[in-house]
Order: structure tokens, then sequence, then C-alpha cells
């Protein structure tokens, strides 16, 4: 809804109002609005109002090549941009069944793992943001934007990468540049003392998060909640290891949760989670240096390249949860039908409505931040 | 798993620690744009030198960011595929995404490591890219080219070859063709830039036919092949192929085999259904005129078609005892299998084409005979006059000429298949006819004995580099800068031809002068010498007093661009006039068939020619 | 029953076996194919859940299959347990485009549903929330269907903007431009 054609509801004269958020909020990382309903400082009812950032990129999909689609994906999510790369090659080659070689594989785990720790670094600003913390926010961004001259010097571009293809990724790693992601992983634990003292173990943080938003698993499971935020309710599931791809069975890794489903709980578990990924960076770092060969498969002129006829389902874990793509052949040059399975369209929209109910109004845009929804990726 | 439950309850102090930073140097970074990586996808730059106009980039966009910008005063060769065009770039849909970089099939594109453009000016987000780039400022090249990152198809679908040893056993036909899977495949790798249709002589619709047969549409092939092509059996096997040297994607990798696809859609599309295509949209009336055509080969054949088609009455004179010309007489069956020509040919005659042969001008029928028969006549009799090197010895019974042993060889007749046998020249038909003899060689005396002499080096070779790989192979030797010097003859027979070092091709004006270096000499030890050093027209048959009334130009009948002689009646086309091969014969008879009919439009009927 | 069962689990034959005409097609280490009538699209669900462990919806995917005058529904279901997903194809008439909601299976289901309502147009019966989410502000066709055409509607809808820059006139003064 354009915020012009917005017609508050005329509620009797009372303690009940209405408020809308957004569709600019420091509380949600993209456009996206919620109309709350209050008693007093009581959230009675939360609706959701997406579309500011609907770009319809399952329509344009239809329109282009399989291979121009490359430069469209990483869009959906501006924050955890890889995931859709992997995600939409990881289909196609499914279709066309593609094998791609050892050394792409382990490229775009390095990518991939790489733009986890930038989204949580993201989430990490963003999150205290929404309770006063700035400090937080500047250095969340800081640390992010050293990742972000390692993906310039991979990819040739900050955010959005357009790398990973069908059949492995565009081009080969430039010299040195794993020995300064190294410097980047260090300087990343280096700070990490200063990040809990701001964030993890400051009263601020803890006393307005501790219990807010809970999730509890029966809830979490029922409204088909997936990623840290399922994992913060104790479920350990992970894409990477349940319904794995790429090179991850051969790497190790944690997959950390948490009990009690609250905002900090949630938080936690990504802490944690970035902590695992620079150990997986550092098990991928160490096998890039003895993997050769090829880095993307030969694939026919992408200007005539049918790809043949089927679906394929290919899902990935993002910073936010499963996301998965299903992608449909006709046997033709262009896709027939591409969907995008975000995981923020769960908890970004009947999650959060559910979640925000009974909330105060001063913890809304902790609790929808907490849940780290990516409007984007609800629009697309 | 690690249960990571928070349960620190914190502290109200813990953010003082914050205090400590108001000891730590400031953070002050530079107001200048920071250098970009070198792999940075900045603005573009465009190698104008390196770029050939195809436009592959502009289909590739997939923000139609790219539009194709026409520029008279850039160079221009169709036959080396460069087009006057050049890519400009809108910054208003770019996305920098540099699958242009990754596509252009001659690495001319490149992003750079430049990505500030501050300007309130709209049309200053609209660039034509050279090397130095948007500003002018020649920063250097970011995202380029890698031998890796190539996104197309540089690898050629394999053509299978017969091995030399089963070549060598007969005249069977040396390569098989694609089958369905290999020929969409190969078709995939084009490009649809069009180079091969500008660069070809008769203008082919390539990226129409290898579209089709991508889409699996052969019908639709043969379609597009027939709008300009009615030889596509001949020509999807014997044809120069100059589109394949245009061809984009043959500047970084293997040309698409553009020849092998249009036999692939002729090989798989029923003769009955060929025809069919191919004779739709002919004139459902006749026109009442009526055509002469003397000569069966390419030129004829093809204007005949074109003229049938229109609704003329056409009839062709042939003197040999099949039509084909040089096709059938010249060039080899293991290259071009005579039922292959046939079906050509068949096509043609079913178009309503009359074509009488071992008909000869002047000795069957007489060219005045045909004239008065006639609202226009073409002619098209080819190369059959052998030129001779003329030294020493050239005259004995067993110096051939390279045409009358393939004439002989089609005819099967006998022309003393010989032991040691030396071919003079470097061109196709030194190959053709070396293979071909060093065949029968095969079968009668058990093993190949024969020598090549070229006055090319082998960089400068005239033959197909395939034909002189696939000859070496069948076991001639190639001698290269030998020029012929005499022929050594003992009792009567020949025993040698003894050749001299050629040093140099062209005098300082590029013309053919060969110069040798008469102290180096080399003898080749030979019963039979075969001399494929050139052709020339035969034009007797016309009559002396037409011959006088014609104009020439140095040895050769002058006609205009559409063939047209200085005889308002009389066309001519095919080597005779123009040469080299056989598609630049085909669109010649296109071009002569077009001036016919258009001045058979503006002519009255003779009375008795209503059909 | 038709189906090829060579690689399904034992314990997914099990529950399959209690439907009949069901089509199961093995896609690879963790995903099985099923298609089977719409109609019989609910108990399989509630199968799957109740006695497979497929508790989670991962999506549902519509396609618009023009020449059939079909949608294609897909309904992918993942089992935290067998780690499996299956995804279960079916196919309804475009016209009239309804079908029933398993919202009350899948909680999930809510906002597929009010998705593809809104980018395709098929009413799912007793879905909570089928409301306007995304498009708010169209009132146009449910633009996924493949009958809306992008490029058209843009091109009716918008001007193309022009470029006039002073290389591009100085090339036009010498009779060159932009092709089109």
């Amino acid at each position: 809804m354009r915020p012009e054609n917005y017609k508050p509801v005329r509620h009797p004269p009372s303690h009940e109002y209405e408020l809308y958020f957004g569709p600019n909020h420091p509380g949600i990382e993209g456009n996206y609005a919620i109309r709350v309903r209050l008693k007093g400082d009581v959230v009675q009812e939360a609706i959701t109002d997406a579309g500011y950032l609907h770009r319809g990129f399952e329509k344009i999909m239809e329109e282009r090549l399989w291979v121009q689609n490359v430069a469209l994906v990483p869009r959906i999510c501006v924050p955890d941009p890889v995931p859709m790369e992997e995600s939409y090659a990881r289909a196609v080659e499914t279709l066309g069944g593609i094998e791609v070689p050892e050394r792409a594989q382990w490229i775009r785990v390095l990518m991939l793992e790489m733009s986890r720790i930038c989204a949580h670094l993201f989430t990490f600003g963003g999150n205290a943001a929404t309770i006063g913390l700035y400090t937080n926010m500047f250095w969340g961004v800081t640390m992010r934007d050293l990742f972000l001259d390692i993906f310039e010097e991979i990819t040739g571009a900050r955010i959005y990468h357009m790398y990973i293809t069908p059949g492995g990724v565009r081009r080969d790693l430039p010299d040195g540049v794993l020995d300064r992601l190294a410097a980047v992983l260090d300087e990343l634990e280096r700070k990490k003392p200063e990040f809990d003292d701001l964030f993890f173990e400051n009263a601020v943080v803890i006393n307005r998060a501790t219990g807010v938003g809970v999730l509890t698993q029966a809830q979490a499971l029922a409204w088909g909640v997936t990623g840290p935020n399922l994992r913060a309710c104790g479920l350990a599931h992970d894409v990477r290891r349940d319904d794995p791809y790429l090179v991850y069975p051969a790497l190790k890794f944690d997959i950390p949760t948490a009990t009690s489903g609250c905002s900090l709980a949630r938080m936690h578990v990504r802490r944690a989670e970035v902590e695992q990924s620079v150990r997986i960076l550092r098990q991928v770092m160490e096998r890039l240096r003895t993997v050769g060969g090829p880095v993307r498969a030969h694939l026919p002129n992408p200007l005539a390249w049918n790809v043949p006829a089927g679906e394929a389902y290919a899902r990935t874990e993002s910073s936010k949860g499963e996301l998965a793509f299903f992608a449909v052949s006709n046997g033709g040059p262009k896709p027939w039908r591409i969907q995008v399975r975000g995981p923020s369209q769960m908890h970004g929209v009947q999650v959060l409505e559910r979640i925000l109910e009974g909330a105060r109004i001063e913890d809304v845009a902790q609790i929808m931040f907490s849940l780290d929804a990516c409007p984007p990726e609800i629009d697309r | 798993m690690s249960d990571v439950t928070p349960k620190y309850k914190g502290s109200v102090l813990r953010p003082l620690k914050a205090l400590a930073n108001l000891w730590r140097e400031p953070a002050t970074l530079p107001m200048e744009p920071r250098p970009a990586a070198p792999n940075y996808r900045g603005f573009h730059l465009n190698d104008w030198k390196l770029c050939i106009g195809c436009g592959t980039c502009q289909e590739i966009c997939d923000n139609a960011a790219i539009r194709m910008v026409q520029i008279p005063d850039l160079p221009t060769d169709a036959k080396a595929g460069v087009k006057p065009r050049r890519p400009a770039i809108d910054y208003g849909r770019c996305c920098w995404c540099a699958l242009c970089v990754d596509i252009c099939p001659t690495g001319s594109l490149s992003l750079s490591r430049e990505y500030i453009h501050v300007s309130s000016d709209i049309d200053s987000y609209f660039i034509l890219p050279d090397e130095k780039g948007i500003h002018g400022l020649g920063f250097e090249k970011g995202w380029s080219k890698s031998e890796t990152s190539d996104l197309l198809d540089h690898q050629r679908q394999e053509m299978e070859c017969l091995p030399a040893e089963e070549a060598l056993s007969g005249f069977g036909e040396l390569v098989p063709g694609y089958d369905t899977q290999a020929a969409v495949l190969e078709a995939s790798r084009c490009i649809q830039c069009g180079m091969c249709h500008e660069a070809c002589p008769t203008g082919m619709n390539a990226p129409e036919y290898i579209r089709a047969l991508w889409q699996g549409d052969r019908e639709k092939a043969v379609a597009e092949i027939y709008r300009t092509n009615p030889l596509a059996q001949v020509c999807g096997r014997i044809c120069t192929h100059a589109c394949e040297t245009a061809c984009s994607v043959g500047r970084r990798g293997a040309p698409v085999a553009i020849r092998w696809l249009k036999r692939h859609a002729m090989d798989s599309v029923p003769p009955d259904q060929i025809r069919e295509i191919a004779i739709a949209g002919k004139a459902e009336e006749p026109s009442g005129r009526r055509v002469s055509i003397i000569g069966a080969g390419p030129a004829g054949l093809t204007a005949a078609f074109d003229l049938a088609k229109k609704g003329h009455a056409v009839t062709i004179y042939e003197a040999r005892s099949k039509p084909g010309g040089m096709m059938r007489f010249g060039i080899p069956e293991y290259r071009l299998p005579y039922h292959n020509l046939d079906a050509d040919i068949d096509v043609i005659r079913a178009s309503g084409v009359e074509i009488l042969c071992n008909t000869a001008i002047g000795r069957d029928v007489s060219m005045a005979q045909i004239r008065g028969a006639s609202d226009a006549v073409l002619i098209s009799t080819g190369l059959w006059a052998a030129r001779s090197a003329r030294v020493p010895g050239t005259d004995h019974p067993r110096v051939l000429s390279a045409i009358r042993v393939l004439e002989a060889i089609t005819q099967g007749e006998d022309f003393g298949v010989p032991r040691r046998a030396v071919v003079v020249g470097g061109g196709n038909v030194a190959f053709d006819v070396a293979r071909s003899v060093a065949r029968l060689q095969k079968a009668r005396y058990g093993e190949v004995a024969m020598d090549v002499i070229a006055l090319e080096d082998r960089d400068h070779m005239l033959a197909d580099e395939e034909e002189v790989r696939e000859a070496a192979g069948e076991g001639i030797d190639l001698f290269n800068s030998w020029g012929p010097k005499s022929i050594q003859i003992n009792d009567g027979s020949i025993v040698a031809l003894e050749t001299v070092r050629c040093i140099s091709l062209k005098d300082a004006e590029g013309r053919f002068h060969p110069k040798y270096d008469e102290s180096t000499m080399v003898s080749h030890a030979a019963d039979t010498v075969i001399e494929a050093i050139g052709q020339s027209a035969d034009t007797s048959y016309l009559g002396k007093e037409l011959v006088e009334a014609l104009e020439w130009s140095r040895g050769r009948l002058k006609i205009d661009r559409a063939g047209r002689t200085s005889e308002p009646w009389l066309w001519a086309a095919g080597d005779m006039v123009e040469g080299p091969d056989v598609v630049h014969a085909i669109a010649a008879g296109h071009r002569a068939a077009a001036s016919i009919d258009e001045v058979l439009a503006h002519m009255a009927v003779k009375p008795g020619n209503v059909a | 029953m038709t189906s090829q069962r060579a690689s399904v689990p034992a314990q997914l034959d099990h529950i399959l076996h209690e439907m009949s005409e069901v089509r199961v097609t093995p896609k690879g280490e963790r995903r099985v194919r099923v298609d089977l009538a719409a109609d019989r699209l609910p108990t399989l669900l509630q199968l799957l859940k109740g006695h497979g462990g497929f508790l989670h919806l991962s999506s549902i995917s519509c396609v618009d299959w023009p020449e059939t005058d079909e949608f294609e529904l897909v309904y992918h279901v993942w089992s935290y347990e067998s780690k499996m997903l299956i995804s279960a194809h079916t196919l309804i008439a475009k016209s009239p485009g309804r079908f029933v909601s398993v919202y009350d299976i899948h909680a999930p289901a809510g906002f597929y549903e009010r998705d593809i309502h809104e980018m395709y147009g098929v009413h799912f019966e007793g879905s909570p929330n089928l409301n306007k989410f995304i498009l708010t502000s169209w009132h146009g066709p449910p633009p996924m269907l493949k009958s809306f055409d992008t490029r058209a509607y843009v091109d009716e809808t918008y001007a193309w903007r022009d470029y006039n820059p002073q290389w591009l006139k100085d090339i036009a003064a010498k009779g060159g431009g932009i092709e089109e």
C-alpha cells in the first residue's frame, strides 16, 4: 500500500489506536510496514504490509535467458545475496545434470560463508539500533566492509557479486586473496571481545532482549520457521548438514542452538554461527590452496542453451534460514518458472504477526529485527 | 550440537568499557576515491581495433543497456567479418554484470577500474566506450577476458573422418556428417551475429537455418537454405565456406561448422519433402518467355532454377553426358558423392528446367539456332582448357592435365594409372587429382607413389589446410617452394621431373612472377606428370562472328555487374567470367537470372512461345 | 496403484501404500516426486505429516501451463526425521481455478496460498487470508499468468527515454546512428 492511500481505521474513542510502522523503519532491513493496533502500549494485532520492494523478479526471470538471470538473483536479498546465486545456479545445474568442478564448489562455500558473516554482522548492528545502541551498527558495518573488500577482489563487485553461475563460478580466485581473507578473519576474532562487550554482555541488551518475542519449538515448527530462529528454539536443523550440497559434508562445523527462543537467544545463535563460519572458512581456505582444476563446467553458448525440461528444488541455508529456488524448464532457452522461497516469507509475515501480539510497543522494532526478516525476499 | 542459550546476566558497567576507546587513534579515511580492485567491474572499455561490431554484447545484455551504433567512417570488411558498428552503453540500465565482457567473441570489451560518474546531464550516461573509458582518463582494465572465462562455446562438435587407410581403399565419402545431436549442439554455438551472411557470395541465411536446426525444425532450415542456394547438397559438402572465415565465434575459438550444418539439414530431410520446399513459391502461370542456358554447371543450374521458378521456360544445353560440370567432373567422388549432386539437380529439374545432355554447341546445335529460339541466353561453360607450365617435355603424352584426369576418373575411363606420379600445383585441384590418383594406385599397385610440387611455401598454400593434412595421411608427399624445370625423358618414357627452388612468388608490384634459384635442383622420379596449375575458358563454340561482336577484357568476356555481356540478349556467369568456386558461380547465377528476369519483364512476348 | 518404488524408503512406501493412484518418482538422494489427483492431495499431506514426520511445508509452487489450461500446484514437504523432501505435484483446471486450502494441515500454507492467489488468481477455499499483500495498488490481471505480457504492459504504460549526447549527434551528421 502506498502511504498516501493509508486510511487509518476509525476506532471508537477509547484507549485503542493504530500505528503504522514503516515503510522506512530501522527495525527492518528494507522497506516494509506493519500496522499495529495497540491498547495502551500493548500490541493487540499486527498486520504486515509488503510490496514496497516488489520488483517482479519471478516474472522477469521467465523472460531472460538462463545465464542472464545470474545478474538478477543476488538482488533478491541485499544483505545476503550469495545464497540466492547458489540456489539459482544449483537449480539450473540439477535440471541440466551439470557437475560443478570441485574447486568451484570450495569457492562457492567460501562465498556463502563470507556472505553469512556479513549478513549476521549487519543484523547485530540493526538489532542493537532498535534498542538505541548505534555503535554496534557502525562497527558491524565497518567489519562487514572488510569482507566486502575481499568480495570485490574476487568478484569485481562489493554487494551484487553475480559470481556464482550455473556450472561453477565465473572466475578463479585472484592471487593472494586467501591470505588477505585470513587477515580479515583474524581481525574479526580480535574484535570479537569488543562486540561481545558492546552487545552480548551489555546489560541494556540483556535486559531488553531476554524473554522478549519468545517462540516455542512447537510454534516454530508449526509456522514453518527455519534457520537461526528455529535453532534458537532448540531444533538443530541446518540445510547444510541435513540436506547437504556442495562440499559441506567434508567440512567440520557445529550447529549452535539455544533453548529459550527469545530475541536474545536468536542473536546468540547468530553470534555462534559467525564463529562456525570462521571455522568453516579456515578449512575451505586450507583446501583451496591444494585443490586445483577448472572453476566452471563446459556449457553451451548461453544465447542458445536449452536447459532440459524438468523441475528442481534447490535448498540452501542462508543467514536467515531455508532458502529454496523452484525451477521449471520446458526445455527452452529461458526458465518457464522460477519460484523463490525465502525464509523471511515465514518469519517475516505470519510469524511476526503472531509473535507481536501481546508485545509492548517499545519491543516491536526489536522483535522484528531479532527475527532477521529480509523484506526484499518476501516481496521479490 | 552446541547450546548457546544466553546465561550471562550482564552488568550495567559493561558499556563503560567503551571509554577505553577515548585513547584510540581516530579512524580517518581520505576523501579521494579508493582505488578499485584489479578485477573491478567499473565503466566499460572497448578496444575499437579489436571490436568487429558483431553485436553479441547487445544480445547477452540482460537489461537492454547496449545498443549498436553505426559509424560510417569505420572500416568494414565482410570477408573478414567486420562491421562498422560499435556498442554504446546506457548507464541508466547497465547493472555491471559483465556478461558482455565474458561473451565478447573478440575480447575487445572489458570493464575498467573507474567507478565514479556524477552529472546532472542525463545524456552523459549514454556512452560509446573506447579504450580510454567514459571520461577519457585511461583507467586500467578491471574485469576482462581470461582464458577460462569465455561464455561462448569455442569447441566445435567433432566431425569424424575416414581413417587414411580406409579412405585410400576407394572413393567413399570421407566425412559422414553430423548426427542430429551433434548438429543441434553445433548449431547452439552460433551467436546469430550475421557475419556469415555478409561474407557469403550468395548472402545465405545461415543464422536463420542454424537457428532453425537448433530448434529442431529441419524443414524450416531447408527452406532458409533454398532461399539463396539450390545446390545445397553440394555446398554442404564442398563449399569453400567464406562464412566460416568470417564467423565471429572463430575469433577466439573454432568457427561454427556452418557448412556441415547445411549438409546436416539437407541430409536429414527426405528428397520429396526437399523438392516440395524448394519449389514452393513457383509462379503459377508460365510467363511465355524462353531462356536457353549453355553449360549445366553451378552457375547455369542456379540461374535455370531461379528463372524456372519465375515461370520462364528454361532449357540447359550440356555437352557432357551428365549435368553438373566441375561439380561432377572436377570434384572427386570422395568429397562429393554423385548421388548427392544428382539429388540437387533432381530438385532443379523438378522446378521445370529441361536439361539436354550430350548437346554441344557448334556440334549438335548452333549458337544461332539457340539465339533464335530464345528470349535470352546465358552462357556458363566454365574453365575446361588446361594451362601448362610449358617447360621442356610438357608436350609428352604422359604429361596430363589435372582436369582431364579427374574427368576420366568420373567417366570411368582408363587413362593409364601411373606407377609413380608427380602433380605440379598447390591448389585444391592439385590435391583432388593427387588424392584421386593415389586411390587408383593403391587399388592397382597396392601402394601410393605420389609427389606434389607447390610453388608456395607451407604457410601460404592455396589448398585448404584439411586437404593438405589428409593428403599427407594418405601417403602423398608435398614439396613446398619448388617449381618445375624440365621433364627427363628416357627412351620415350618420362623418368623424372626436375624442380628448382622457388625463392619468391611475386614481383615488387605484387604480380605473380616466380623467381627461382637455379642452383638448387631436385629430381622427382615419375612416369607421369600431372599439371594442376590452372585452367582457362574455351569459348570457340561461340563462333567467330559472335566472338568478334562481343567485348572482351584481358582475354575474358566483358560483363556488367549482373552478368550481361555487350550483346543485349546474352549473359555470362560462372568460372568462365569470374570464378573462383562453386558458391561464387551460384551467386553469379542468381545475379544473371535476376537481370534476365527483369529484362524479360519489359520485353514483348515472341509469338508461338506461349506454352 | 502405479508406482516405481525402487529407491523410495520403506517407511515412505508404507505411507503411500495407503493411497491409490499415486505415481512416485525418486529424483535424487533426498528428493521424491509424487504425482496425484488434486482431490487426493490433502489426504497425502495429512498422511505424510501424521505418519512420516513430514512436518515442514517448505513451500507451495504454482506453475501456469496455458497449453492445457491448467495450473500445476507443487507442495514441497520436508521431514526432519527422514531428511527427505517430497514434492507433490497436482494439476487443477485454470477455470474456475479453485482449490482447497491446506492451512489447517500446514500453517505456512497461509502465506503461499495468499501469494499464489495474488499472482495467479487461484482461489483457495478455507485459506485464512486471501487479501492483497504485495500488489495492493495493482488493478490488472494476476501478473504471473503467462498471458500477462510484462514488456507490452511497460511499453503501454511508460515512455522510453531517448538520449541524445553530442557524440551521437556527430555520428548522425555523418549518416550513422543507433541501429534499431
